[in-house]
């Protein structure tokens, strides 16, 4: 997960000393629990000395802190992007007491708390004593930092399984804990020992195998139980390995450089993938393309070619957090529809890596499918399958960037006659559920103008009743007025009568 | 001079907290096997009721309480909304209401006794920011003390709204006898706003008499040991 190549190159720009105001805090960065399939190296990036070339030596009155290394965008001087998708309700200014000061206010002193005593786990109802602003915000800061490894963060808890993993990456790291163990120290990606065809005949391992640690071989259970293995192993060698689909077969390097290929020219062909790399379904496919690390294992290696680095070059530059090590990040996502697992992944993958590199992502789906000539219905489908899955993920924040600009993506490309089958369910699924999206917006709007209505509603009708009130003061007004002039006339004509008797 | 009928004074305004955020003061005094439980802290009301259950949960597994507390808990939090909810759709009155808050609280150490005054009408006011500020500039230690005194002055602005929407009620009552006496509604509103006039009586300053100036002084005790333990013994003797 961490970048492979020697610290001097990744120095996470944002991040500044601001813990302790003598040592500048090095956040190292241990190999993370593996989240995702293959066991991750350590790296170390210092946040405010200059790297040097490998190994630096830490200074020895430095805190060091750790925290895993999918979380190393975070600083505690600024707000990076993946905090503002995580905790949208503090950064949307729908409500005056959830701003990004607030949220900063809450998240600087839960960090610091824990950090105190960094041995120790601190709860939540600590933590909320602590704080002044109202409990429910702090248990979402919190919670978003305990997740993220930021806080409650210690070796020994590597071990447990991550909160936001979801049934894929679990079994991959059942993959990964099985021949490996813990990766916590800096050992190089221990292969898994499973092969994908058994050692003896030849077949495809499904279901369960045996595996021999210490020769490196790998028995389907057809032939265990006959007894095929060389001399010198025992039955005792081997443990049995529950595999899943997914699991039966390790991915070589080369199926997986033709999986990138395949998926280069033939875009969301997932048939045409599965084809092209031999062997495995289209539903393998997808979810080992889904869950390769992007980047860096790749791009060292010159055999894979250009295409592998242009897709991890397009993936760079729209790489929008502040570290400058690509590298894949899951993200919760509590809109994901957990029931399609790839829409899952996808919704993860979009929330996480954000609009921008969602966009990009679509387009150069699009335009890979058009040059290719396939059928452009089908492009429409996959890409309305991202951008649903997409809309999901960030549905308060500019999902319409993304619909923009696979429409122009759409305007671009040819229409061409349909030839491959087309899942017309999932697609009217897929729209039913967008235009449910889009009701429930409307709904909302309905209700807020209902209720700015009954607002103007009683403001018009305190302003008529000072009208009424005007209306009455003028009223009594105008009756004094005639009563005075009716009373100074009688007075007038009393006095002309009194005239008249007098001459 | 007859005060114009503007928007600010005497016309009825919406129930709520009068301060930028519609935060509830909660107040937990639960007992369970002789285990007592107090607690105190705000609530954000547009928060949906399912995070009641899980606080609940997570307060009584932090604490390391049995779990009876949990529903407990759960139960009260949601008694207090509902109430607050009660309010909500009412009208309260809004005059011109500057209203003094005391604070006189103790946490852990630190005794705080302070008094200010507060305008009740502005609608932007935040406890919260003022908590902070407070503990700031007087240097307080103990981070425990903030969130007290926020909670302190939300609890007090609660309860004047809860009055004013009485004497509105009132007042409405009152309208069906006798129209036009509005002068009469703003010398009955609540005892705790002081009249701006009087207050401003002294026509040669603002600034406010010496005798006053120890009541409306922050002061800031910290005690040992023992004197918390007695008071902490004074305490429990008098509601119990």
């Amino acid at each position: 997960m961490a970048s492979t190549e020697p610290p001097a190159a990744v120095t996470p720009p944002s991040s500044k000393p601001n813990l302790l105001p003598l040592a500048s805090p090095t956040i190292i960065t241990p190999s993370a629990a593996a989240s995702v399939a293959v066991a991750p190296t350590a790296s170390s990036s210092s946040p405010a000395t200059p790297s040097v070339a490998t190994p630096r030596p830490i200074p020895s009155d430095a805190e060091v802190f750790h925290i895993p290394s999918y979380s190393c965008w975070f600083s505690l001087g600024d707000i990076s992007e993946c905090e503002i998708r995580c905790l949208p309700e503090f950064f949307d200014s729908r409500s005056p007491s959830r701003n990004p000061k607030a949220y900063k206010y809450i998240r600087d002193s839960i960090v610091k708390q824990f950090r105190r005593n960094p041995s120790s786990k601190i709860t939540f109802t600590e933590v909320r004593k602590t704080l002044v602003a109202d409990v429910i915000s702090i248990r979402k800061v919190f919670d978003f930092l305990d997740a993220w490894g930021l806080i409650n963060y210690s070796p020994a808890a590597l071990n447990k399984p991550l909160k936001w993993e979801d049934k894929d990456s679990k079994s991959s790291q059942h993959a990964a804990d099985s021949p490996a163990g813990p990766s916590l120290d800096s050992t190089p990606p221990v292969r898994e020992t499973s092969k994908r065809l058994c050692g003896s005949c030849k077949s495809v391992c499904s279901i369960a195998c045996f595996a021999s640690d210490k020769y490196d071989i790998t028995l389907c259970a057809r032939c265990f139980v006959r007894g095929n293995y060389r001399v010198g192993l025992s039955s005792s060698d081997f443990k049995r390995v529950e595999i899943s689909d997914e699991m039966k077969t390790d991915w070589t390097e080369k199926e997986t450089l033709q999986l990138l290929e395949a998926v280069m020219h033939y875009g969301d062909d997932w048939k045409k993938v599965a084809q092209h790399v031999g062997g495995r379904s289209d539903k393998d496919c997808i979810t080992h393309f889904i869950k390769l690390p992007m980047g860096e294992q790749f791009a060292s290696s010159a055999e894979f070619g250009s295409s592998i680095n242009k897709l991890n070059q397009m993936k760079d530059d729209n790489n929008i957090s502040s570290s400058s090590s690509p590298s894949k990040r899951l993200c919760l996502s509590p809109l994901a529809d957990a029931s399609n697992p790839i829409m899952a992944q996808a919704a993860f993958l979009s929330a996480l890596a954000g609009t921008g590199v969602a966009e990009a992502a679509a387009q150069a789906a699009v335009t890979a499918v058009s040059e290719m000539g396939q059928g452009e219905p089908k492009a429409d489908i996959r890409s309305l399958h991202g951008v649903q899955g997409l809309q999901d993920a960030s549905i308060t924040s500019n999902g319409s960037d993304v619909l923009k600009s696979v429409e122009e993506a759409h305007s671009g490309v040819n229409p061409k006659p349909e030839e491959k089958k087309v899942n017309v369910e999932e697609v009217e699924e897929e729209i039913r559920r967008v235009a449910e999206v889009q009701m429930k917006q409307i709904q909302e709007k309905i209700v807020h103008f209902e209720e700015v209505d009954s607002q103007i509603e009683k403001e018009w009708k305190q302003m008529e009743q000072m009208r009424d009130i005007l209306f009455y003061d003028q009223l009594n007004l105008l009756k004094h007025e005639r009563a005075i002039r009716k009373s100074g006339q009688q007075a007038a004509e009393g006095v002309r009568t009194q005239g008249d008797y007098v001459s | 001079m007859k005060p114009l009928p503007s928007t600010s004074s005497k016309t009825p305004v919406k129930f709520r907290m009068p301060t930028s955020e519609n935060l509830v003061p909660i107040r937990l005094d639960i007992e369970v096997d002789g285990q007592r439980f107090k607690d105190a802290f705000t609530w954000n009301l547009s928060d949906p009721d399912s995070e009641i259950s899980v606080f609940a949960k997570r307060t009584q597994k932090d604490l390391k309480l049995p779990l009876a507390f949990a529903t407990q808990i759960a139960q009260s939090i949601q008694t207090q909304l509902t109430e607050f909810r009660s309010y909500q759709g009412q009208e309260m009155l809004t005059g011109e209401k500057i209203v003094p808050i005391k604070l006189d609280l103790r946490v852990n150490h630190t005794l705080i006794k302070d008094q200010f005054l507060w305008d009740f009408n502005n609608f932007d006011s935040d406890p919260e920011e003022f908590a902070k500020t407070f503990c700031n500039d007087l240097g307080i230690e103990d981070p425990e003390v903030g969130p007290a005194v926020a909670f302190a002055i939300r609890e007090q602005l609660y309860e004047i709204a809860i009055q004013s929407v009485a004497t509105a009620r009132e007042s409405r009552n009152a309208k069906k006898g006798r129209r036009g006496e509005y002068s009469s509604i703003s010398s009955r509103s609540t005892g705790a706003a002081l009249d701006l006039m009087k207050l401003f009586s002294n026509r040669y300053s603002v600034v406010r008499k010496r005798k006053e100036w120890d009541v409306y002084e922050p002061m800031v005790d910290i005690l040992s040991n023992e004197e918390v333990n007695a008071l902490e013994s004074m305490e429990e003797r008098k509601p119990r």
